[in-house]
């Protein structure tokens, strides 16, 4: 077995070539039957797990989010329309609001989205800069955002995105006042929920040379991304950080900070008192292009809770009217992206969704997916750079094969139906407004969500949830 | 038309959004030099200057000082807060006192020059110019530094440079601890006598001898024969 099954072997992405396909050693997954002989204690992925780690030396690595099943989710809530003690609007009639605005009253140019949908932060550098332009195109047309993510501001990002989300996160990578300053609003990173508390990580071959150049780094170099400012440690350097970002962009965009979804209420309750626009999160489901696969798994709380909890903190700073909450993590659909809303968010911050849209898992170039050991619909392996359908990877050969305007189109579409589904589930519930959404329209089919939501269990009523508090 | 009188600013009593659109106004007219009296170690002052001018800090001063600058000269005569000279592109500021923890975090480019001692993390990830520290600095100084020169006359603490990508560290006291991933290297003919002379243009006593610090790349690629190395980086 190779030094790195799931890292293949150093090479540069300046090659172009595919052939460094044909190097990289098949994974064994998916090679064996699955009898109900296995044990339970030790069934094949353990043991599969265990021989990766015997032959690699270090844990495990692999993008896209946690396989973990079972875990909360808003599968266990269920919206409860207008019947008669409401009036549903009609479908396709009514209008049924989506604008959301960020930082109206704290800024020269707060933020105008069409749609309650940011796309959420992903490099240049994870991504290919087609993929960066597709999404840039879509986002545009759908009057939503993008996000340029750690790798600094990339200039076709910039050209097509009508509104463009600078990151200033821990490794400052391609930080400069110039891009700042040309951002919409500036999101200051402090964590992600795919690996809440550790840092980015970018492996060699996709650090090619433009991407080595926009970071500083050398390329090909395996990229470990500093998991905490250099210069900020607490809530308190929070509020002068907060200060000196506003002071290049001259207050005239909104500020918001991103953690990944764990010690969610106090922190909403810091960067409440910092005086920020927005806080964004997301939960263990989120995504990402690498982290380790014990962290996805075993870090950080499910979305459907941490929204819950972080409403309430909100709420109780008294800033639920003017602090935006942007709520990422395994949102899949509209009925996700509404039960979120309902439960006090304000945006939804979709990542994968998004990637799957353009063509992620599309069941094409199968002899490659195979090279790398996998197949459409379980492939996670953004994190080798060798993506089949050049969405991540920096290999010019493989990049080719993303059509960027088809991919442009196929997210449009995307966005366009599930904001669809999101008005669809407002109008049903009576209202004109998506943000109008509240957790009284909602039930929860299990315990434990109506215990971390409030929302009350279905059948069942009469209890004062927190949200009646306020 | 370049206007060529100095600008005294007395910080007392006024907000800083207001000296720091006063200062860039400045540097927009061509104003030479900028004198900041009473900064009473106010935050931010200073910051997103991207013309070239002269900022003179008449006292102490905050954290941020200077942050996102390009292509300014600055000194402080006081000492700084935390982050001077945060993500500095281009030019110099001179502490001539004590720096808190942070100073030149990011840097892109400049130099960034502490006369007295730093506080922990001095330089930490380095991107590209210069961090020169007078007296000793703390723990974590030039921790994953991916470029660019830092230069400790005196002591640092633990983890000096730990996990540096690229670029040097000029040590001349003793480091508590190295950081991991760093090899001590001969300085190049004339390296040395280049450091002196700079030095001695910010009347900065250089000690007898530097040692040069540099990456040994070993923790540019995962090596499982290295565990060592990597066990504390990872």
């Amino acid at each position: 077995m190779s030094e790195t099954p799931s890292t293949p072997p150093p090479a540069h992405a300046g090659d172009s070539s595919v052939e460094v396909l044909e190097d990289a050693a098949p994974a064994p997954n998916g090679a064996y039957p699955r009898p109900d002989s296995f044990s339970g204690v030790w069934p094949p992925e353990v043991i599969e797990e265990i021989q990766e780690k015997a032959a690699l030396g270090r844990y495990q690595i692999r993008g896209q989010a946690t396989k973990r099943r079972g875990l909360p989710s808003f599968d266990d809530l269920v919206f409860v329309p207008a019947g008669l003690s409401r009036m549903p609007l009609e479908g396709y009639r009514e209008k049924c609001d989506t604008q959301v605005v960020i930082g109206e009253g704290n800024c020269e140019n707060p933020l105008v989205l069409e749609r309650p949908i940011m796309i959420a932060g992903m490099s240049f550098g994870a991504l290919s800069v087609h993929a960066k332009r597709a999404l840039g195109m879509a986002a545009s047309r759908c009057g939503i955002s993008t996000c340029t993510g750690e790798g600094g501001m990339h200039h076709e990002e910039r050209r097509y995105s009508d509104k463009l989300v600078m990151q200033y996160l821990p490794s400052r990578y391609g930080m400069n006042p110039y891009d700042l300053k040309k951002a919409d609003m500036i999101e200051i990173g402090a964590g992600q929920g795919a690996k809440p508390g550790t840092g980015g990580v970018l492996l060699g071959l996709k650090m090619s040379d433009e991407v080595a150049e926009m970071r500083d780094l050398p390329e090909g170099v395996d990229q470990r991304s500093p998991c905490r400012h250099p210069d900020w440690m607490g809530a308190d350097d929070l509020y002068m950080k907060l200060e000196e970002i506003r002071e290049v962009t001259e207050y005239k965009v909104p500020i918001s900070i991103k953690v990944g979804a764990a010690r969610i209420g106090n922190d909403v309750r810091i960067a409440a008192k910092a005086g920020v626009d927005a806080i964004v999160f997301d939960g263990m489901e989120g995504g990402t292009a690498a982290s380790p696969t014990i962290q996805l798994d075993h870090a950080g709380i499910p979305t459907v809770a941490a929204i819950a909890e972080a409403s309430e903190a909100l709420a109780d700073m008294g800033k639920k009217d003017t602090m935006k909450i942007i709520v990422g993590g395994g949102i899949r659909n509209g009925a996700d992206a509404a039960k979120c809303i309902a439960l006090g968010a304000d945006v939804v911050y979709l990542g994968t969704a998004p990637i799957i849209a353009m063509g992620c898992h599309k069941p094409i170039y199968l002899e490659d997916y195979a090279r790398l050991g996998t197949s459409p619909y379980e492939c996670q392996h953004c994190h080798t750079g060798l993506c089949p359908v050049g969405i991540t990877t920096q290999l010019p050969k493989l990049m080719e094969r993303l059509d960027v305007d088809e991919a442009a189109d196929s997210v449009t579409n995307y966005l366009n139906a599930l904001t669809m589904e999101i008005q669809l589930f407002a109008r049903a519930c009576g209202k004109n407004r998506v943000s109008d959404l509240d957790p009284n329209d909602l039930r929860a089919l299990t315990y434990d969500v109506s215990l971390m939501t409030g929302v009350d269990m279905v059948g069942l009523g009469g209890r004062t949830p927190w949200w009646k508090k306020f | 038309m370049a206007n060529s009188a100095p600008l005294t600013i007395d910080c007392a009593g006024r907000a800083t959004r207001a000296i720091n659109e006063e200062i860039r106004r400045a540097a927009d007219d061509g104003v030479p030099e900028v004198e900041l009296l009473n900064p009473q170690a106010r935050h931010n002052l200073g910051v997103s200057v991207l013309k070239p001018i002269h900022v003179v800090y008449r006292g102490h001063v905050g954290s941020f000082t200077a942050g996102l600058c390009d292509g300014i000269t600055a000194e402080v005569h006081g000492t700084c807060g935390w982050g001077v000279a945060d993500n500095l592109m281009s030019g110099e500021v001179v502490v001539h006192g004590n720096a808190a923890t942070s100073a030149a975090p990011s840097i892109r480019g400049g130099r960034v020059v502490v006369c007295g001692d730093a506080g922990p993390r001095s330089g930490m990830i380095l991107k590209k110019g210069e961090l020169i520290v007078g007296g000793n600095t703390g723990y974590m100084s030039g921790f994953m530094m991916q470029n660019g020169r830092m230069i400790v006359c005196g002591d640092a603490d633990t983890g000096l440079g730990d996990s540096m990508y690229q670029g040097v560290i000029f040590l001349g006291g003793q480091a508590k601890e190295l950081g991991s991933g760093l090899e001590e290297v001969d300085a190049e003919n004339g390296e040395l006598d280049e450091v002196a002379a700079l030095l001695d243009r910010f009347e900065i006593k250089a000690p007898a001898k530097f040692r040069k610090l540099q990456s040994d790349r070993k923790l540019w690629h995962f090596n499982k024969h290295d565990f060592a190395a990597w066990k504390d980086v990872l």
